[in-house]
């Protein structure tokens, strides 16, 4: 293998990250608040990372993270209760379920050409139609929690007592979506879906089949969010309809735009800075003045869109390149 | 190489193309000229499959691709540029020229046709900026390139010279001479530079109110009274 093709200065900084994630249980792992924040950020970063291949790169504002997040942790969650089918399996179902009702959901409404403000309230509306049909269902509960059982064993049932079996798991799926945005990015489907993003007409007669590229990436996107959901489950531990939340697919898009759209270390990124920022702001203000931590979390935004609308990645694309440049490294001139 | 068979597109009430019948021989340069408003751009739309039409027939190399969608059409070996570019502004000129390369090439392919492209529309200089940051001249030569890019048969030219300045122009009639003798690409352009549709076209025809008044050849377009007429209104002073 070509090593010295991959051990570029970018590819060093991303193993240096690695390390630091993997060193995190080890330094944190008795502190179940730490792990159960950085669990969270990883969480929210690997399904802000799926949404940027629909949402970044497609520039299609997807609010429906919830609708397969909520199929998948309901699969799984089901198949464990009613059949004891591990959720090691029940994840990839969960992932396969809501790629289907992707495609259900986005054949039509990319045939149809909905798009913009259409799309997007088209989507949000799709995940409050699904909490509300599964808190009719109660073959899978209907408005109460079902707990989740441990059986056989933790590791076959996913069902831990500590948060770093679920923090590894999700840092290793945080990997892979991280490693197939990069692949998408760089291919054939990739630069399709960034054209698309600003002009479908001038794709399509380019060559572009525009319907068929973005039903591939929202299957793609639906596929990573119901894996996740899956263990979405798992982790809390139980089902309930809430898991269909406009609220959360709202906040992972806002992840997605703050990051800044379709750059592949956007939403890590984003995820990091917001998803620390509003927990700690909740745990120092939390207490005084309830929902005082939302304004400023909301100001923070407010101060994105003005001052870096295309994201906060950029923002630190420019500072490596001033800090190479200060140490004496040639700031080779890339566009972004 | 192209046949457009009584051709009609209607918005609500506005009949914008009415029943045009053209053809378009493999290797020619067409000039499409008409007044503001004649149905030019709409023809295009049409013909590239960007509207679908409410009556008549586009046939291409012998295959009937009437409402078929532009992708189709494109892969079939037709693409276009637009009157009003439009450039992906957040993507560098090399990138948004590999766009329209993957239409005939593989991955691994693809990179040598986006040079090969970049070099022909002289667009070297310009590969890593991004294209929001050009200017109309190089936009126009962007959009040529990706269209080329996808190895047409048939390229459709929408106002390609609009905005130009003498010696741009200059320079992009050169182009479309080169591209037509050297790659054998056949062309209609739509024009309103009067200069440039009579410096390049082999032969013209004449748009007006959404239908076709004359065709022949530069020389015969500029002396024909209908088309003075359609201009200019009528002579006041026959002469």
């Amino acid at each position: 293998m070509d090593l010295k093709r991959y051990l570029n200065e970018r590819s060093l900084i991303w193993l240096a990250l690695l390390l630091a994630a993997l060193l995190i249980p080890v330094f944190f792992g008795t502190n179940q608040y730490a792990m159960v924040l950085v669990t969270t950020v990883l969480l929210y970063a690997v399904l802000a990372a799926a949404w940027n291949i629909i949402g970044g790169m497609a520039g299609q504002l997807d609010l429906a993270v919830g609708a397969y997040l909520g199929l998948g942790a309901f699969t799984t969650g089901t198949l464990l209760i009613k059949w004891n089918i591990t959720p090691w399996v029940g994840m990839l179902v969960g992932g396969i379920i809501a790629t289907g009702f992707a495609f259900l959901i986005g054949f039509p409404l990319f045939g149809f050409k909905i798009k913009e403000v259409w799309y997007a309230l088209s989507s949000s509306a799709m995940v409050e139609v699904l909490r509300v049909l599964f808190l009719m269902w109660d073959g899978v509960g209907g408005p109460t929690e079902v707990y989740l059982p441990t059986v056989i064993s933790p590791l076959y049932s996913l069902r831990f007592n500590t948060y770093i079996p679920y923090y590894v798991i999700i840092l290793v799926l945080l990997i892979g979506v991280i490693f197939l945005n990069h692949r998408i990015r760089s291919s054939r489907l990739g630069y399709s879906l960034l054209a698309l993003g600003e002009d479908e007409d001038a794709v399509e007669v380019l060559g572009v089949d525009s319907r068929a590229s973005k039903l591939k990436a929202l299957m793609i996107y639906a596929f990573i969010a119901g894996v996740v959901g899956g263990l979405y489950g798992c982790i809390y531990g139980f089902l309930h309809p809430s898991f269909f939340s406009t609220a959360l697919s709202t906040e992972i898009a806002i992840l997605g735009i703050v990051g800044g759209l379709g750059i592949t270390y956007g939403p890590l990124l984003a995820a990091i800075v917001l998803v620390s920022l509003k927990e700690y702001l909740r745990s120092q203000l939390g207490g005084g003045l309830e929902g005082l931590y939302l304004v400023i979390y909301a100001l923070f935004l407010i101060v994105v869109a003005l001052y870096q609308p295309r994201g906060i990645a950029p923002l630190l694309e420019t500072g490596y390149q001033k800090i190479k440049s200060l140490f004496g490294v040639r700031a080779d001139v890339k566009s972004q | 190489m192209l046949k457009v068979n009584n051709l009609t597109k209607k918005f609500g009430d506005l009949v914008a193309v009415n029943n045009v019948t053209l053809e378009i021989g493999t290797g020619e340069i067409l000039g499409l000229i008409g007044p503001n408003g004649a149905g030019k751009t709409t023809l295009f739309n049409t013909i590239s499959g960007l509207y679908p039409p409410d009556r008549g027939k586009v046939i291409f190399k012998g295959v009937d691709v009437t409402g078929w969608l532009p992708h189709k059409v494109c892969r079939m070996g037709m693409s276009r540029t637009f009157q009003v570019t439009r450039a992906f502004t957040h993507m560098s000129v090399e990138d948004a020229v590999r766009v329209g390369a993957y239409n005939r090439c593989s991955e691994k392919t693809v990179s040598a046709r986006v040079d090969e492209m970049v070099e022909i529309c002289d667009l070297a200089d310009l590969r890593k900026r991004v294209c929001g940051d050009l200017g109309l001249a190089s936009l126009r030569r962007v959009e040529l390139a990706r269209a080329l890019a996808t190895g047409p048969d048939l390229l459709l030219l929408d106002e390609a010279g609009a905005g130009l300045n003498t010696t741009e122009l200059a320079g992009f009639m050169n182009l479309l001479r080169q591209l037509n003798q050297e790659h054998h690409i056949t062309l209609c352009v739509v024009e309103h530079v009067m200069q440039m549709v009579m410096g390049v076209s082999q032969r013209i025809v004449v748009l007006d109110s959404g239908e076709l008044i004359a065709s022949g050849t530069p020389a015969e377009m500029s002396s024909n009274p209908t088309v003075i007429q359609a201009y200019l209104g009528k002579r006041a002073i026959p002469c």
